[in-house]
């Protein structure tokens, strides 16, 4: 099991088209994954569960990984917020 | 000759309809009266406030039943996204989808699925139930969301949740509607619709929709009264409001008191009348007195429009919408055989009648099979535009419709033509088609009629040199009037200058028939003006030999055209001609038609 801290960075958060992005990714790899955020944890290959985090700008989300996989699930979940899911990053 | 002639469909010393009472104003919406008729019933609201459930306990051996039928509805609303994906990507590209793929991810997420299915099971309440629970947890942890953006996301929710419980509902909301109710709701699919008339609905009212939305042409079709465009009537309206649906003069009529009751079920009574007398004339020709045929068909988009053009005396197919149709058949195929298949069944149910097949009119409002956007589609690549580009797409269907002709009588009409040149290319095209068909041993008509539409008023000018060059030409007035006036008809800030009658397009439709009977070649007017009685008698005057709508107009048409001496109608079209606008046409006619008897205004 590892773990990431990362940060929302996209002016609009975590919405519906992000949580798409972020659990199609998850869903190719093996490894667990779950998303923390101020004690709240969710199963991050469920839409439903990051949506209801509802995680705006700036936000710092936990995330966990537990598989064969964990370190290359990891990373591309890394960059995948480092990239603020492709959309608009000023606020 | 006939005395049916003389047929008296008003009832003696009633009033014209605009003296019909209709007290308090508040309680009437006016909308767009897309299906003729009158309708008077409660009404079944079909609408996301009818998505409230009830929590049923389920005794112990259903649990396993409800769970397949929570199974049933996920399958049914993946199809309905995977659908509209499908459409969503080659309408609106690749961005658009994002959303509806979302959705389709949470029909099978564990979130929602599995604990769907957990509570069925273990609380033994009804699939709705649960959906509805689990669906109001999830939403409530994002309404917390101090942001305001991500608090509205819980809509996409929302959508999800309806459209699972419209499932679930489908099928008890169909055995256990009360087959005499108005369906009033934000809108309808054309299959909804179906789906309903097959349950004996009155009528039907909805917030969107215009003439030519689907849901419209299949409101005529199943002879549904119907107003559309009524912006807000699902707000007004409570289950169990009594309402009456106008669909001649859309309007809706909200809980009517005695007195309007009473003056509508006249209506409805004289309105029956006009049916049976339209079944009357059914067998007859639509001549003038004076004896000027006009011959009427049918625009046809479902198959099942098929049944009515013996119904309502269509003598064949002026219009068939080929994109519209294979779309309505399944996602649009262009495979040759399928193609082929499908218009056989058409050519063949239409002889001895003749079939007029419009080649495939992509673009403009219609999807392409490509993902692709313009910032002008209408002026943009189009119609035979787009054909001569993709010979892929235009030849398997010109293989089809010319192999389906040796079948009956058909023609091939070419929608979106600018240049003498596209002709001539298309021309080309055909010709080694056709030896290509000789090849292959299949049998065609090789004098097949060649038309164009003529709704690029570059055409409208040049009929006389195109008269050369075709078979027919087919008046497509919805986007001639769109390109001639330079009016967005779909553009709320200025339809209101969009009139088909403007005195300029009428001067286009003049200059085309004329063009047309010079060279001994027919006329006909397909676009919506044709399906509406009250301008019969301009088109009657201006010379047009084929009018082509939606086949439940017809028979009025032919009872105006009955009623009135070309002679007249002439005159009347050579003042039109010359009137300064819009406006002054609507008066002329206006005037016209309480002058000339015949009781023309009584439904018009």
């Amino acid at each position: 099991m590892i773990s990431r801290e990362v940060t929302v960075t996209n002016s609009a958060g975590v919405h519906t088209r992000p949580a798409s992005m972020i659990v199609r990714t998850a869903a190719k790899f093996r490894a667990d994954f779950w998303i923390q955020k101020d004690g709240y944890e969710i199963n991050g290959k469920s839409i439903i569960g990051v949506m209801t985090l509802a995680a705006e700008q700036g936000t710092t989300l936990t995330l966990l990984f537990d598989g064969t996989d964990e370190e290359a699930a990891a990373a591309a979940m890394e960059q995948l917020f480092a990239g603020g899911f492709g959309e608009v990053k000023g606020g | 000759m006939s005395n049916a002639r003389d047929i008296q469909v008003t009832p003696q010393g009633e009033g014209p309809p605009t003296a019909l009472p209709v007290h308090g104003e508040a309680n009437v919406l006016a909308g767009l009266g897309v299906s003729p008729g009158i309708a008077i019933g409660p009404v079944y609201l079909y609408a996301r406030a009818a998505f409230d459930v009830e929590h049923r306990e389920l005794a112990e051996g259903e649990t396993e039943d409800e769970a397949e039928r929570f199974e049933w509805a996920v399958s049914r609303a993946e199809r309905d996204l995977s659908k509209i994906l499908t459409l969503a990507r080659e309408k609106l590209g690749e961005e658009s989808v994002e959303i509806f793929y979302a959705q389709l991810l949470m029909l099978r997420d564990e979130a929602l699925y599995q604990e769907v299915v957990h509570r069925i099971h273990n609380e033994r309440c009804n699939a709705d139930y649960a959906v509805m629970t689990v669906m109001t947890l999830h939403r409530q942890r994002m309404e917390a969301s101090s942001s305001e953006y991500l608090r509205d996301r819980a809509h996409d929710l929302q959508d999800v949740q309806d459209r699972l419980i419209m499932h679930l509902r489908r099928g008890k909301h169909l055995s256990s509607i009360d087959p005499a109710t108005i369906v009033v709701s934000e809108n309808l699919t054309a299959a909804d619709l179906l789906l309903f008339s097959r349950r004996g609905i009155l009528g039907c009212a909805l917030d969107r929709g215009g003439a030519t939305s689907h849901v419209s042409i299949m409101a005529r079709a199943l002879g549904i009264p119907a107003v559309v465009s009524l912006h807000g009537i699902t707000d007004t309206v409570q289950p169990d409001d009594r309402v009456i649906i106008d669909g001649i003069e859309g309007k809706v009529i909200i809980n009517p008191d005695a007195e309007t009751l009473a003056a509508y079920e006249i209506r409805q009574e004289r309105y029956r009348r006009l049916l049976q007398a339209h079944k009357q004339l059914v067998p007859l020709p639509a001549e003038t007195l004076d004896h000027h045929r006009v011959h009427l068909r049918a625009n046809v988009e479902f198959i099942e429009e098929l049944k009515k053009l013996d119904e309502f005396g269509s003598e064949g197919i002026g219009l068939l919408r080929s994109e519209v149709f294979l779309l309505m058949k399944g996602a649009l195929t262009l495979d040759e055989k399928k193609q082929f298949r499908s218009y056989k069944q058409v050519i063949e149910a239409v002889a001895p009648e003749s079939t007029t097949f419009r080649l495939l009119d992509l673009g403009g409002d219609k999807m392409l099979p490509v993902a692709h956007r313009e910032q002008n589609p209408f002026l943009g690549w189009r119609g035979i535009r787009v054909l001569l580009d993709k010979p892929e797409i235009l030849v398997p269907q010109i293989r089809a419709i010319l192999r389906a002709s040796a079948f009956g009588p058909a023609r091939i009409l070419i929608p979106m033509v600018t240049n003498v040149e596209e002709l001539h290319r298309f021309r080309a095209l055909l010709d080694q088609v056709k030896d290509d068909l000789k090849q292959d041993g299949h049998a065609f008509d090789d004098g097949i009629a060649i038309g164009i539409m003529v709704e690029v008023p570059a055409v409208a000018l040049m009929t006389d040199l195109f008269a050369h060059e075709v078979d027919f030409f087919s008046l497509g007035t919805n986007d001639l009037t769109q390109y001639t006036l330079a009016v967005d008809r779909g553009n709320d800030l200025v339809s209101d200058l969009y009139r088909e009658i403007h005195p300029a397009v009428l001067r286009l439709i003049k200059r085309t028939i004329d063009a047309g009977e010079k060279q001994g070649i027919p006329v006909s007017l397909c676009g919506e003006m044709g399906g509406n009685p009250r301008v019969a008698p301009i088109l009657v005057g201006l010379g047009v030999h084929e009018l082509s709508a939606s086949p439940a107009f017809l028979p009025e048409i032919k009872r105006v055209i009955r009623a009135i001496k070309r002679s007249e109608a002439v005159e009347l079209a050579t003042r039109a001609l010359l009137a300064k606008d819009a406006e002054e046409v609507h008066q002329m006619l206006d005037q016209w038609l309480g002058d000339h008897g015949c009781k023309l205004d009584q439904f018009l």
